[in-house]
């Protein structure tokens, strides 16, 4: 009992020797701010590193490391499996605190830690709005991106073995060509509705009529049942425009104009608009406690000073161990490593012909301009030459930097359709999207000629060894 | 000719492929589900909203529904039509009863044509009553405004969700329609139905968004607005500063040596080194091609070498700082396949919008490209990574095993298959025989 209240105490004046009223702002703000965000009191006995306090926070970095994985996966994975997958993220990212990695993977300890973990990722970069961003509702359409995260939550909760023991190399091909003929399959699917859309267009103008149930019965391929109608095919995307038309001038946003599919439908489904709603209302809340945040921030820094100060300092004589790593022994970084070789190698032997070249055609300019001497203007035009040179492969080198044309963005989007040639419009043209979508294209077969260039090298180096065979190679390359 | 793979091997590329397909296969689901929507809002409306749950004709969520597909075939749709004449009747019938009964009519009205329903063969019912008897249960908590000029007879109950999407879709002549529609549309044949329904052609453009949807959204772009707007209280350099300190001290007061680079930074900069040493060598082959044509254009061009050669040299050294930071970091954090991209936001980040970006088209066609390409460069990314996966696993098997043998030959080829020909196509081998 008089623990508890020495406990209360302490808690009241470390909240108050913070300097004012506004930490218990800051942190409900923060709270507010954070998916599922606890309640603040978990914070307070963090401080104290109070074990209660540790699961709470544990799901609460899970959800922050993973915001996607987290909403929509159906089975949330245990604690255990999160503790460990938020220890592997963390020093992935290169969290400073070994101690960290040494928390019993039950997740039952560690609040401290898992404060100081939580705070080490919202010092370092706009945390908070980077969560908004990443799980924000979207009203309006996109262009479908592959969210790869979002498929690696059942694995992590229980890593799926289809596979025990040694398999056979044929299975692998089987799989890559099923994965081939998926990917046909979407691209084919994608290609022929937009072939179909004039014809669609035509059933669409006569949109009340209806169509007996049975072209739509089960019994039916799918395949078969979409072309029947004439406008079944998943390409959404091409019913967009449609869409769009049809409800020009609808929004009340002027830069808008028309509505979006999430918004139409709302006004179909008004039961699904209501939910679209709450959900809008929370997020203006998470929104309206982020910037409340920024304005009681600093209060929280200064008390998380007092936090670290709590700590001990870590001991550099213990070795620090690493977290178990779920899955995959042989990680990304592995690929990295052999991806660094190559381009080491790739770069000496860059480096080798612009010697060789460099060195020739110096000496072939020299000998040139020492026969035609040098005259005032030249010096002139020699500089302007050296300027234009320089600005030049300045750009180059910034241009790996960022991408060189605007890609996809992966944050939130929404395509609005406007006049061919209307000026004026605030926001980004697809075409030019398009464009970088093409030199991305581009580079990535680069890429993927390279490296199976390296196969078939690699590959003919080792049968080279074998003598009396004769490797016919398929046709077709 | 069986060729096995090693157990943690083959479950490192199972495990792989098998998560590519996985994409493949959500990648369907969501373009079939945001399709199913577009196709929806393209047919007809049902204005009392009941398309909500009602899946359109021949759509694909009748997988979800079987029930409308009962009346699918045409012997079911003769009966339905029968039915509906019957039904027809019945209300004829009621109402002349509640001519003189009083308002209070309506429910058993309602519940009196479920049990005419379910008096008759369940199987055969024709959707809109069957419709009527559901919605008029379901939809009646939600029902706001009670549409008093309509009389209370037959089903105009069931209509009562109509009302309320006409104060959500504000339609002014639509809602005329419809209440004259009240009036006079008893009867329950699909012919009928049709006659109600409208498209969004047609509508489209009257529609408006209710006003607290519209409240909430322009509050939601306010909100962005804001927090995309820079600080510019005077608290933002102290608590940037309050930052950096607790980072300073975090770094401190840890065991490790506060190395160089993370393993995320690792693979960004060697994502991003890719880039530039491909960008290098394009430039290069540009200006070895390039025949210059006065001394002006050698001049130049030999000035481009010479900056080329500065930036392989600088771009060598950061490699070498790579493999060095690399080495340091490899024993650990031997970090997951795909699962969390870097993009965790990140000291140093600049990033200068977090709201919605508008992508502004104009043509149908801009968007099918777009939708290809992405497409497209998705397939093309995981194809790379398989490669890389692949390599790494497929190679150091076939040189370590010993050359020779059937085994290996198969492996060899099944090898080059997978890793030189995406799997597509196979070589051929011929072993020469010795004695000829």
């Amino acid at each position: 009992m008089g623990r508890r209240r020495r406990q209360v105490r302490e808690e009241a004046s470390a909240w108050a020797a913070a300097g004012t009223r506004t930490l218990p702002d800051a942190i409900a703000a923060l709270s507010r701010s954070l998916p599922a965000g606890p309640s603040p009191e978990i914070f307070r006995r963090a401080k104290f590193d109070r074990p209660e306090a540790a699961p709470e926070l544990w799901r609460l970095l899970f959800r922050v490391l993973s915001p996607l994985l987290a909403d929509r996966a159906a089975a949330s994975p245990g604690l255990g499996a999160q503790a460990c997958w938020v220890k592997a993220v963390l020093c992935y990212h290169g969290y400073p605190r070994s101690a960290l990695a040494q928390l019993p993977e039950d997740g039952s300890q560690g609040s401290r830690e898992l404060l100081l973990a939580l705070s080490w990722l919202l010092a370092r970069g706009p945390l908070l709005e980077w969560l908004l961003a990443q799980t924000c509702v979207q009203l309006g359409d996109q262009v479908p991106t592959f969210e790869y995260e979002v498929l690696a939550i059942p694995r992590l909760a229980a890593p799926q073995m289809d596979a025990e023991g040694p398999v056979d190399i044929r299975h692998l091909q089987w799989l890559m060509g099923k994965l081939h003929f998926r990917w046909q399959n979407l691209i084919s699917i994608q290609q022929e509705q937009c072939a179909l859309l004039s014809k669609g267009s035509a059933v669409l103008s006569r949109g009340c009529f209806f169509l007996p149930a049975a072209i739509g019965d089960r019994s039916v391929p799918s395949r078969a049942c979409h072309f029947a109608d004439g406008m079944e095919g998943p390409a959404a995307l091409c019913h967009t425009p449609q869409i769009h038309t049809y409800t020009f001038g609808c929004h009340s946003d002027q830069n808008l104009g028309h509505l979006s599919v999430t918004e139409t439908e709302t006004l179909r489904d008004p039961e699904g608009s209501q939910q679209l709603l709450q959900v809008l209302e929370q997020e203006n809340a998470r929104l309206e406690a982020a910037l409340e945040w920024r304005r009681y921030e600093l209060v929280f820094w200064q008390w998380m000073d007092t936090v670290l100060g709590a700590c001990p300092p870590e001991d550099p004589s213990v070795p620090s161990f690493q977290p178990r790593i779920p899955e995959h022994g042989r990680g990304k970084l592995e690929l990295v490593a052999r991806e660094l070789q190559a381009l080491k190698e790739e770069l000496q032997v860059l480096q080798k012909l612009l010697h060789e070249e460099v060195l020739s055609r110096r000496q072939a300019w020299e000998t040139r301009v020492g026969a035609l001497g040098h005259g005032p203007e030249w010096s002139t035009s020699r500089q302007d030459l050296q300027q234009a040179v320089e600005q030049e492969l300045l750009a180059l080198q910034q241009s790996w930097k960022q991408d060189r044309y605007p890609s996809l963005p992966r944050r939130r989007h929404r395509l609005v359709k406007i006049e061919a040639g209307a000026a004026g419009a605030q926001g980004l043209p697809v075409a030019e999207v398009i464009r970088g979508l093409k030199s991305q294209e581009a580079s990535l077969e680069v890429v993927l000629c390279q490296l199976q260039g390296q196969c078939r090298q690699e590959l003919a180096r080792l049968v080279g060894t074998m003598p009396g065979l004769i490797w016919i190679l398929p046709p077709g390359r | 000719m069986a060729v096995m793979l090693p157990a943690d091997c083959a479950r490192r590329l199972v495990s792989e492929l098998q998560g590519a397909l996985d994409v493949c296969a959500e990648r369907q689901r969501q373009l079939e589900q945001s399709l199913r929507v577009s196709r929806r809002l393209l047919q007809a409306w049902e204005p009392a909203g009941t398309t909500a749950v009602e899946p359109p004709p021949g759509s694909e969520t009748k997988k979800e529904d079987p029930s409308p597909a009962c009346t699918s075939n045409p012997q079911d749709l003769k009966e339905m039509e029968l039915l509906t004449q019957a039904l027809e009747k019945a209300i004829r019938v009621r109402k002349g009863i509640s001519k003189s009964g009083e308002r209070g009519r309506t429910p058993s009205l309602k519940s009196g044509s479920i049990a005419i329903s379910s008096g008759t063969t369940a199987s055969a019912l024709p959707q809109s009553s069957s419709r009527a008897a559901h919605y008029s249960s379901r939809t009646r908590p939600m029902k706001g405004i009670h549409q008093t000029t309509v009389p209370t007879k037959g089903h105009a109950e069931h209509r009562l969700p109509l009302v309320r999407n006409r104060s959500h879709v504000g339609l002014g002549a639509q809602a005329t329609r419809l209440e004259l529609n009240h009036g006079k549309k008893m009867t329950l044949s699909p012919a009928h139905h049709t006659a109600e329904t409208f498209t969004l052609k047609e509508k489209g453009t009257l529609l408006k968004l209710p006003l607290a949807f519209r409240k909430a959204a322009s509050r939601n772009s306010c909100l962005w607005t804001q927090l995309n707007s820079t600080q510019t209280n005077d608290s933002t350099d102290a608590t940037s500063a309050a930052k950096t300190q607790f980072l300073q001290k975090m770094q401190i007061s840890s065991s490790t040596s506060s190395s160089k680079f993370s393993a995320v930074e690792i693979e960004m900069e060697t994502q991003r080194l890719q880039k530039a040493c491909a960008l290098l060598r394009r430039r290069m082959q540009e200006e070895l091609s390039a025949a210059p044509v006065d001394w002006m254009q050698e001049y130049q061009c030999l000035l481009i070498l010479e900056g080329l050669q500065t930036m392989a040299q600088q771009y060598l050294h950061k490699v070498q700082e790579l493999c060095t930071a690399l080495t340091e970091q490899l024993p650990g954090s031997n970090l997951m396949g795909r699962p969390l991209q870097a993009s965790l936001p990140s000291g140093g980040h600049v990033c200068t919008s977090w709201g919605p970006q508008l992508l502004l088209y104009s043509s149908t066609q801009q968007l099918k490209t777009l939708g290809t390409l992405r497409l497209r460069v998705a397939m093309l990314e995981q194809q790379i990574h398989l490669e890389k996966v692949l390599m790494a696993e497929l190679l150091p098997i076939v040189s370590t095993q010993e050359p020779q043998g059937q085994p290996w030959l198969a492996l060899c080829r099944a090898a080059h298959s997978l890793l030189c020909e995406g799997g597509e196509r196979f070589l051929t081998v011929l072993r020469e025989d010795p004695a000829d």
